[in-house]
């Protein structure tokens, strides 16, 4: 008949809607096998059995309030996190920008080094000052960048300035403080180790927003990808629409970093791996990568907290170790990613 | 419809490079904007469009001035295909022609019947239809360069505007894209814009000719009007004739010799 009800690509549709299914199975998979590794190993029985039970176990308690909070926070904060650099990829038309590209990172850092060292009496406010230092340290990039509208490049160039200047400060306030590090240290290896249900909720309540908003960026960030004049013939105003990208972009990364620190990479790789197995539609290729980076974030969490026993590695260092070997793997293969 | 520039003047910052321009763009015809490089016919095509701010004076179309439109009104209105561009290289031809229904799309919403229906038809029209399922970089230069038309066509504009659509494609593909422009403008009645280079198809193609030099209007009408001797030795510098020939319904240009 050839009249079948088309859809704007269905083809990649269906590929896409394989790939989510797999992630999702995926997914699961990972926070059980998370549940049940770790300095107590258990078989999914043994926890079924104590979860389910009235009485008090320490299984129970370790599996309920230690490692099922810290799987949420996984993959709540991977899903933050790629949706940013997603988004902030479109922004730039740029494959190399994440969070850091608009000093979310370095923002966070200098405020979080200025409270940790300066005002530790204030520490208990901590994600609140590293969020308002993202916040900042964004607005100020955007600022400088602006020249009559927005160019990608001067938000690129502004943002290595701001970075470097912002770099400096967090690097002498160590210099001076070095016998005093190790709060700095974890909060600039992000790490999810002592996360509470407390946390997951604030995180949740972030992401839920971010995510929320992003889905209506879904459509402009397609725009954007065919060109600043493409976009304003389709009737998209395109400073506008780059300004609100880029915020809900960090938002949803500042407020990762004022929760569990800076974990680097997430927002850069996991779009790209995305990207390849999906396509660069963004309806698509948007929850593909929030779910991807759920299970690598996972993954990473539960390979730093197993892999040497009775040692903890950050997370943001796991994602660093692994992620760039494994970026590069991809991109040599990328041919193939794209043959399908 | 018609766009009607009146006085613009348009420039990059302090520099201008319109002066105090008035046209008047009319549906239903072909009209190509012609002049030297650097005279300021892109600059004029991208005012008329509101990809680029005009400084003075006014853009009307409907009676409106284009900066009192909504982006998404007036992109229902007018379609215009600059000369940058740019796709993801995984896009297909259909997922690219689609986005040109975007200014017709509420948000969030999705494809009408409707909507498939006329990306369907621009694909048809622009003999693009065969290539739907291909990577846009799997297509030849003629070919992209026609799937980029058909996306802005898919916007279902009254008059469409493209700047040097032939630019850096071969004889060939030239002709095709010229073919296809004329049919388009006979078989739609929408009406076209186009920035050429090239005299011969300006001369070929075009109801209406308007002449740019130095950022001001030189001269504009029929092709037989405005392609003259005079205007080539005045606006391009060169010595040419505007010859005759028997069984052709237009003229040609012969330029002079090289010693």
């Amino acid at each position: 008949m050839g009249k079948v009800k088309r859809n704007e690509g269905s083809v990649s549709v269906l590929r896409a809607g394989v790939v989510c299914g797999i992630l999702l199975v995926v997914l699961v998979v990972l926070m059980i096998v998370s549940c049940t590794v770790g300095s107590g190993g258990y078989s999914v029985r043994e926890i079924m059995e104590a979860v389910f039970s009235e009485e008090k176990s320490t299984i129970k308690t370790i599996v309920l309030k230690l490692r099922l909070p810290r799987i949420m926070m996984a993959i709540l904060v991977g899903a933050a996190l790629s949706a940013s650099g997603a988004l902030l990829q479109a922004v730039m038309r740029n494959p190399l920008a994440d969070p850091g590209t608009i000093g979310v990172s370095a923002g966070a850092g200098t405020a979080a080094i200025t409270v940790l060292l300066i005002f530790p009496s204030l520490s208990m406010s901590l994600p609140l000052f590293a969020f308002v230092g993202a916040a900042l340290a964004c607005v100020l990039i955007y600022s400088m960048a602006w020249k009559g509208g927005i160019d990608p490049t001067r938000i690129i160039l502004s943002g290595v300035a701001i970075n470097s200047v912002l770099g400096a400060y967090n690097s002498m306030l160590q210099l001076l403080n070095s016998d005093n590090l190790s709060g700095v240290l974890a909060f600039m290896n992000g790490s999810l180790s002592g996360v509470v249900w407390q946390h997951v909720e604030i995180m949740a309540i972030y992401a839920a927003i971010g995510l929320f908003l992003s889905l209506f960026c879904i459509r402009p960030a397609n725009a954007l990808q065919l060109g600043d004049e493409m976009a304003k013939n389709l009737g998209i105003r395109v400073n506008l629409c780059r300004i609100c990208l880029s915020a809900v972009s960090a938002f949803l990364a500042a407020a990762t970093v004022s929760q569990v620190g800076m974990i680097g990479f997430v927002g850069l790789l996991v779009p790209h791996i995305a990207r390849m197995l999906v396509g660069s539609d963004y309806k698509i290729m948007l929850p593909t990568s929030i779910l991807l980076s759920g299970c690598v974030l996972l993954l990473a969490d539960t390979i730093g907290r197993t892999v040497v026993p009775g040692l903890e590695i950050p997370v943001g260092i796991v994602m660093s170790v692994t992620g760039g070997p494994f970026f590069l793997y991809m991109l040599r293969k990328r041919g193939k990613f794209n043959a399908g | 419809m018609q766009v009607d520039c009146k006085n613009i003047q348009v420039g990059y910052g302090e520099s201008v490079v319109v002066e105090d321009m008035s046209i008047t763009i009319e549906k239903d015809k072909i009209t190509s904007i012609i002049g030297p490089n650097g005279s300021g016919k892109s600059t004029v095509l991208k005012a008329a469009t509101r990809l680029l701010n005009y400084q003075k004076g006014e853009v009307i179309v409907k009676g409106k001035d284009i900066r009192r439109y909504k982006p998404k009104e007036l992109s229902r209105c007018i379609g215009v295909l600059a000369q940058k561009h740019s796709a993801p290289a995984d896009f297909r031809v259909r997922e690219l022609v689609s986005y040109g229904r975007m200014p017709h799309l509420k948000p969030l919403g999705g494809f009408s019947v409707k909507d498939n229906e006329l990306v369907d038809e621009a694909m048809k029209t622009t003999n693009t239809y065969h290539l739907r399922d291909k990577s846009i970089f799997e297509c030849s230069g003629g070919e992209a360069q026609r799937v980029w038309i058909a996306t802005v066509l898919a916007q279902n504009p009254e008059i469409l505007f493209l700047d040097e659509p032939t630019t850096y494609l071969d004889v060939s593909h030239q002709m095709e894209v010229m073919q296809m422009v004329k049919n388009l403008n006979k078989k739609t009645g929408v009406g076209i814009v186009m920035v050429l280079h090239d005299l011969g198809q300006a001369l070929e193609v075009s109801d209406k000719i308007i002449v740019i030099k130095d950022g001001k209007k030189y001269s504009e009408g029929t092709p037989a009007e405005v392609i003259t001797p005079k205007m080539l030795k005045e606006v391009y510098g060169v010595e040419a004739d505007v010859i005759h020939l028997e069984g052709r319904q237009k003229p040609i240009i012969v330029y002079k010799e090289l010693d």
